[in-house]
């Protein structure tokens, strides 16, 4: 009974995307630590994951979403807007830092949320 | 080594800010020798630019791309020296009058100590959500 809560392909995805929040959090401290480093490429987590995860839900295969592994990549969509080559820029790093945090808050929320539904089933209340 | 990443970001935020902590002492000793027309090595002083470099966080696990930075060096400044006529100085030139003063503009010092604060407080900013993160995983399941 408890495995028909845990093994939904959706708790296994938010699981997946908190592994990715995570990670990216650590690309955009590794992104700003070097803005002032020439020649220095932004990274950031691997933008095919979404598209991968969002299938694996899809086809409902709980084992597909946890083979799945974020990882982190340069991005080749950003360009430098200095003559020293660095492809980050401080705004934009520190919008995708707040979302960053607003999606770190609602996928623990969304967690939190599938234990409390096992935690009143137990109280029956 | 095996670690636990509880606060994520935290460790490329702390090379930056230690980074960034040279670069402003480096400033710092610019402008206090904004005037210096004598040094132990001779002439006046030259300005010195820290240069950062990137290092890996972890070189053995290749699908991670995560940097840290680092001082690659302290280097000098080989721009021209400022000439000064002033006939009087100590340092001047005996046949012309000329004072070779360092190679320092203040203005640009007080800008690069600007960007240099500001890089601090974005890495502060880093370790702060990072906290909070580790705040939000740790109150996983707690709640009614």
């Amino acid at each position: 009974m408890i495995d028909g809560l845990f093994a939904s392909a959706n708790y296994q995805g938010v699981k997946k995307m908190l592994d990715a929040t995570v990670l990216r959090q650590e690309a955009i401290a590794s992104n700003l630590a070097n803005i002032e480093t020439p020649n220095y490429k932004r990274v950031d987590v691997a933008p095919a994951f979404a598209s991968e995860l969002s299938r694996a839900i899809s086809e409902g295969g709980v084992s597909n979403v946890q083979q799945l592994k974020p990882t982190v990549t340069v991005d080749q969509t950003a360009v430098a807007q200095n003559r020293d080559g660095n492809t980050v820029q401080l705004e934009k790093e520190l919008t995708h830092l707040q979302k960053n945090m607003v999606a770190h808050h609602l996928q623990t929320q969304m967690i939190t949320g599938t234990l409390s539904k096992l935690r009143s089933a137990i109280q029956t209340r | 080594m095996l670690s636990v990443n509880l606060l994520p970001g935290a460790d490329s935020a702390a090379s930056a800010i230690q980074a960034e902590k040279v670069r402003m002492e480096v400033i710092s000793q610019n402008i206090a020798n904004a005037n210096t027309t004598s040094t132990p090595q001779g002439g006046p002083y030259q300005r010195q630019v820290v240069r950062f470099e990137t290092v890996m966080k972890n070189q053995f696990d290749a699908a991670n791309a995560v940097q840290q930075v680092q001082v690659a060096g302290i280097e000098a400044d080989n721009r021209p020296h400022r000439l000064i006529y002033q006939p009087g100085h100590p340092d001047a030139d005996p046949e012309t009058g000329m004072v070779k003063f360092p190679n320092v503009s203040i203005h640009e010092e007080m800008a690069d100590l600007i960007s240099s604060s500001r890089a601090t407080e974005a890495n502060l900013a880093i370790i702060r959500t990072a906290r909070q993160m580790a705040m939000q995983t740790l109150a996983i399941g707690k709640g009614n």
